[in-house]
């Protein structure tokens, strides 16, 4: 890890010694390395920043939004049980208000009653009537409770103070956890009161507790206001067991609470007090919305950063490439640049070692001349002598032998002194003539066959001779390595159009690949043996031709040949 | 016609020398002087039609005396002998007032044709 770390660092500083200590694919592999890593942080800095955002964002707003299910859940189930027994008790009100003492304390009628009662609304267990003395005169259910006594228990006293009761939920002569509610009916003109009461079975209540939408984790119950459960819960007893409140329930309606689990953990405590009754209807919640948000960003969040990330990281990539192309491309133009400075100097260095060598040789040359001319005069005017056809013929061998170095004396001093000459008007024809007797002694060597298709009205142009003899001698002398002894070399001039002239210059040789077609005019780019070419005549010919205004076009077939077409402004605008 | 006096004037004696004689077995009345000293006394001593002038000398340049012969004879005419590859030259003694110009190694027959038409200048004017 430290390994690392020390290497990302020392990739991300920048020191000029980089240059001198790392060269060609290392340099550019550490280049194209650096720049990722700058560039991918940039582009997956606010990336992250926004995904951290929505995540908090998101997490409260579900946060939020399950508090309010659950609010919504437990006022739904309040209401529920209100109406429940709401019902239940405007039954018996209605039940006490149509019947008279007399009435339902006779057995046979509470029996229908109880039977028609049953029926509307189920889940009753039995019904009573109990006189203002606590004695039950009649009784309808499944136990013989007739004549037992109530006057001492709490439920009575209660529902003759309040006229409605709702009991807690108990387990009664049964051992079945139900509960009871209670209406007072008063009789004025006779100064008494009686009771009639209903016990409901807890399971009535218990399904509306379980209609609360749960998870697995989650509990929802009812307790009465001492802590007794009403009914069943997962995770906090059985029936009439003792819950223990944590929190002081002192409001009314529907809250939700933040509280904690006993393991430290989050968890939501919402409760609602329930009218008319001694219940509270409690859920505690401790599965957490926030793991919805993972789930969430396990699927498509995760996907979309993922290919963010993905994105950045190729586009980081392919940015570093296009910048590390680039420099290698400037690189090699002014690496170019500096070898083609130099060849150039080089060539000026011949030139001038030339035109030193024709001074030198001119002298001697003009001395020679004059001695073998004044041996001549003297054989002329002098009359017969021994061997005179002899020496004449030796003469005339001198006399031409001077000629010649002549014209190779006047062509090295022509070459070196139009290097660096300005424009000046020229016949391309001569040129290109000039340029061949450079060339006529390897062309007769190796036995190419060189036809000039020279024409004759060819337009003068206005353009630097030495660099255009440059271009010609280069093209063909390519053309003289290409071809086989034998080969067939022809050079044509031509006029483009009125503003252009065009020179011609074809082969028969193997001719050139399309893939190393569209490298020759690179810089460095060569075919020949190490020792042979430099890869810089074709890219300094082009650059030639280019600052003279021009274009060289070529076309190669494989066994077929080549064709360079070289056009010319008549008028360049650079020397 | 009295045959030409040719005055040549070349710090290579042994190319002066020869052509001079060249040009004396052609029927040229030719002198060689291998230095602008000479040149002077030889002018004096001996007044040419057509002087024949190396431009590179060491001493007093070709030019300097060509100058002066033009000073003190604005009659004479002179032709330029350069070396190969310093037409240039050739052209800035002609703008100095001499004939023409020849390149060396020079043709003989080229040479004495200009020679004949310089002598032929001189007389008409």
């Amino acid at each position: 890890m430290h390994k690392i770390i020390h290497y990302v660092k020392d990739l991300l500083v920048f020191r000029p010694c980089d240059t001198f200590s790392y060269s060609g694919k290392a340099r550019d592999r550490r280049l194209r390395i650096r720049l990722i890593l700058m560039i991918a942080p940039l582009s997956l800095f606010p990336l992250f920043i926004v995904i951290t955002v929505s995540y908090f964002w998101l997490q409260n707003i579900l946060k939020e939004d399950f508090q309010n299910q659950l609010r919504w859940d437990l006022e739904n189930t309040k209401n529920s049980i209100e109406f429940f027994v709401d019902v239940k008790l405007s039954a018996l009100r209605f039940l006490a208000s149509g019947h008279r003492y007399e009435q339902l304390s006779n057995q046979k009628t509470l029996v229908n009653v109880f039977t028609a009662f049953k029926q509307e609304f189920g889940q009753v267990v039995d019904l009573g009537l109990i006189d203002a003395e606590g004695i039950q005169q009649s009784y309808a259910g499944p136990y013989n409770l007739k004549g037992r006594d109530y006057s001492s228990q709490e439920w009575f006293h209660k529902a003759v103070a309040r006229g409605v009761y709702v009991s807690d939920v108990f387990m009664g002569y049964r051992k079945v956890p139900h509960f009871a509610i209670a209406v007072k009916k008063e009789v004025p003109e006779e100064g008494n009161f009686w009771i009639i009461r209903a016990t409901i079975n807890m399971e009535a209540l218990n399904s509306f507790v379980s209609s609360i939408n749960l998870n697995k984790d989650d509990d929802a119950f009812i307790i009465n206001e001492s802590g007794v459960l009403q009914t069943p819960s997962r995770f906090y007893g059985h029936v009439l067991e003792k819950y223990l409140l944590q929190n002081t329930l002192n409001q009314r309606g529907v809250s939700v609470l933040n509280t904690k689990q006993a393991n430290g953990k989050p968890a939501m405590f919402g409760y609602a007090y329930i009218k008319d009754s001694p219940w509270i209807l409690c859920a505690i919640i401790k599965s957490r919305p926030d793991t919805k948000i993972a789930r969430l960003f396990q699927g498509e969040f995760f996907a979309i950063l993922m290919g963010s990330l993905l994105f950045v990281i190729l586009v980081a990539m392919r940015m570093a490439q296009v910048m590390v192309n680039w420099i290698k491309d400037c690189d090699q133009k002014r690496e170019a640049a500096l070898s083609e400075a130099e060849h150039t100097s080089k060539l000026a260095s011949v030139g001038r070692l030339a035109a030193g060598v024709a001074h030198e040789i001119n002298n001697p040359l003009a001395i020679i001349n004059e001695n073998a001319g004044l041996m001549k005069d003297l054989l002329a005017v002098s009359g017969d002598m021994p061997n005179k056809e002899k020496f004449l013929t030796s003469i005339n061998g001198i006399l031409e032998s001077i000629r010649r170095s002549r014209t190779i004396t006047h062509r090295l001093l022509g070459f070196a002194r139009r290097m660096d000459a300005s424009p000046e008007l020229l016949n391309v024809n001569e040129v290109v003539k000039e340029v061949l007797g450079f060339l006529d002694k390897e062309v007769a060597f190796r036995d190419i066959r060189l036809t000039q298709n020279l024409r004759e009205d060819l337009p003068k142009i206005k353009s630097n001779q030495g660099r255009l003899q440059q271009v010609f001698l280069n093209i063909i002398n390519n053309a003289i390595d290409a071809v086989e002894s034998g080969g067939v070399i022809e050079i044509s001039t031509g006029v483009k159009d009125e503003n252009t002239v065009r020179v011609i210059i074809s082969d028969n040789g193997p001719g050139i690949s399309k893939g190393i077609l569209k490298h020759i005019f690179e810089p460095f780019f060569t075919t020949k043996e190490k020792e042979k070419g430099t890869g810089l005549g074709l890219f300094i010919s082009y650059g030639i031709i280019k600052q003279l205004g021009g274009n060289i076009l070529v076309e190669s077939e494989v066994n077929k040949g080549t064709v360079f077409t070289i056009e010319l402004p008549l008028i360049s605008d650079a020397g | 016609m009295p045959r030409t006096k040719v005055l040549l004037i070349d710090d290579e004696a042994e190319f002066a020398a020869a052509l001079a004689e060249r040009l004396q077995l052609r029927n040229y009345d030719a002198t060689a002087v291998f230095c602008a000293d000479d040149a002077f006394s030889a002018f004096l001593k001996n007044p040419p039609d057509v002087v024949l002038l190396d431009l590179k000398m060491p001493g007093m340049d070709g030019t300097e005396v060509l100058k002066t012969l033009k000073l003190y004879d604005p009659s004479v005419e002179v032709i330029i002998l350069t070396g190969l590859g310093a037409e240039q030259s050739g052209n800035e003694g002609i703008k100095r007032g001499a004939f023409d110009y020849v390149v060396k190694p020079v043709d003989i027959d080229d040479l004495t044709v200009k020679i004949d038409q310089a002598r032929k200048k001189k007389d008409k004017e």
